[in-house]
């Protein structure tokens, strides 16, 4: 008698596929730079997200999450924004959920001094230059926030990288950090949520910033 | 406030991490990615990755041992060693490195800062100079530190940062390996020649040249590499060291 033995496969990350528990958030990080959306899409993996990297900006129009990550410089990325800027707005307007870091969040302004396209304007204000006297501002530094999304992390430092910083011209900011003055380090507008810091990048205390953000999109969704 | 940065080195060369005496004398003390992993659980704000046969043997950054330390990593990770083009600084992008160091090719072609910059933004580019003390100054060396250049290092820093450099990491070669201190008059010029961070590096001892380098410079971060790979000392107790004189350390 032969026996056949079928081996089973499990989809990866097998556990949140098994029957009685719910399927994972999906997460679309609009890959719209040069860089390493590695470590973003590793860190909310981790965080029990369903990440997808997105280089079709036109697949965002059915997005139920969207995450803009931080590489790259201002125009460089709203040159690859621009095209699709009515999409983009529509789907932030509509109320999809959306988390920008660094210079993900410094696109959804006016403008910014470090270049010259326009931002997708859907906070009033403009991104300036670090007041400072060493630029970039590199390193880990204090996020002074009262936003559920920091709760239970193990430290309030984040990591940074940047040499602009935002000055919304409505009321969104929902966290500062002190570098020779205070800077916004995370605004909040409706359904989106801008970050200066990396919270990819800001080991255990990024990673439960992460984990409450998924959650929160396991609440609205 | 923005703390003081502690950065552990990983010097790697055929997959694995070296510590030598002044650039010689290589001896392996472990696995990159097992090593990356242990120094973030210990607090360490980033972690470099150094391929220091790249240059040399002109071979391009041990990529694939990139990406198996990126996989486990969530603090930033900076890639050196054999970046010669905007195209070797993408692949160590795509490889998981959120910062990529460039060296001899830096010095070659100059240009190639400003290019790297434009393309991937300031921030992730890093000028990494190897400097050695000449009467009263210090001379650029390349290729691992075996070629001199006629560069003067505090004005090599300078223009690296006007070329687009988002920061310097400074290693000392007179220093390197000796465990007797940083260069304080060198990272001190340098760091006062620059508004962008400068990562101080080669000789550390222990955590009192950390100490000493930040008190003395203007130096935002602190490499070092054999007093965390021989376990001499955890990042940990370096911090614990550093805050309790006073140092904002994470």
């Amino acid at each position: 008698m032969v026996i056949i033995r079928r081996s089973v496969k499990y989809p990866e990350s097998t556990d949140s596929y098994r029957i009685g528990q719910r399927p994972r958030v999906k997460v679309s990080i609009a890959d719209y730079g040069v860089g390493n959306l590695h470590s973003i899409r590793k860190a909310l993996e981790l965080a029990g997200a369903r990440p997808v990297v997105e280089s079709n900006m036109r697949n965002l129009l059915d997005a139920e999450a969207i995450v803009f990550p931080g590489v790259g410089a201002f125009d460089a990325a709203m040159a690859k924004l621009d095209p699709y800027r009515d999409i983009i707005l529509d789907r932030l307007k509509a109320g999809t959920p959306c988390l920008c870091i660094c210079i993900g969040a410094q696109i959804l302004f006016e403008g910014s001094e470090e270049g010259e396209m326009p931002g997708l304007g859907l906070i009033k204000g403009r991104v300036v230059r670090l007041p400072a006297k060493r630029v970039p501002h590199m390193g880990w530094n204090e996020v002074q926030s009262d936003d559920r999304l920091f709760e239970g992390v193990p430290s309030r430092y984040f990591y940074f990288a940047h040499s602009y910083c935002a000055r919304p011209e409505e009321d969104v900011v929902k966290g500062v950090t002190d570098y020779e003055g205070e800077f916004p380090s995370m605004v909040r507008k409706k359904n989106v949520i801008g970050v200066q810091f990396h919270p990819e990048k800001s080991s255990r205390s990024g990673g439960v910033f992460l984990r409450n953000y998924v959650k929160h999109l396991e609440e609205k969704l | 406030m923005l703390t003081k940065r502690i950065i552990p080195c990983l010097d790697v060369t055929d997959g694995r991490v070296v510590k030598g005496v002044k650039f010689e004398n290589l001896e392996g003390v472990g696995y990159p990615p097992d090593l990356a992993r242990r120094y973030e659980e210990q607090g360490a704000d980033e972690v470099v990755f150094l391929d220091i046969t790249a240059s040399s043997d002109a071979r391009r950054t041990l990529l694939e041992s990139v990406e198996r330390t990126a996989e486990k990593l969530f603090v930033p990770l900076t890639v050196g060693g054999g970046i010669r083009s905007v195209d070797d600084m993408r692949s160590a992008l795509k490889a998981g490195a959120d910062k990529v160091s460039i060296n001899s090719a830096a010095v070659a072609s100059p240009e190639l800062i400003g290019d790297c910059a434009r393309e991937f933004g300031k921030q992730c580019v890093v000028v990494a100079i190897d400097a050695k003390k000449e009467g009263d100054r210090w001379i650029v060396y390349t290729h691992g530190g075996r070629r001199r250049t006629e560069l003067d290092a505090v004005a090599w820093a300078a223009e690296a940062e006007d070329r687009g450099a988002g920061e310097i990491l400074l290693t000392s070669m007179d220093a390197d390996g000796t465990t007797n201190g940083y260069d304080i008059g060198l990272t001190a010029a340098v760091a006062d020649a620059v508004d962008i961070p400068v990562i101080a590096s080669g000789g550390c001892g222990g955590p009192e040249h950390m100490y000493e380098v930040f008190e003395q410079t203007g130096a935002s971060a602190a490499l070092a590499a054999s007093i965390f790979h021989y376990g001499t000392w955890t990042v940990a107790q370096v911090k614990e060291y550093l805050k309790d004189r006073g140092v904002l350390v994470r």
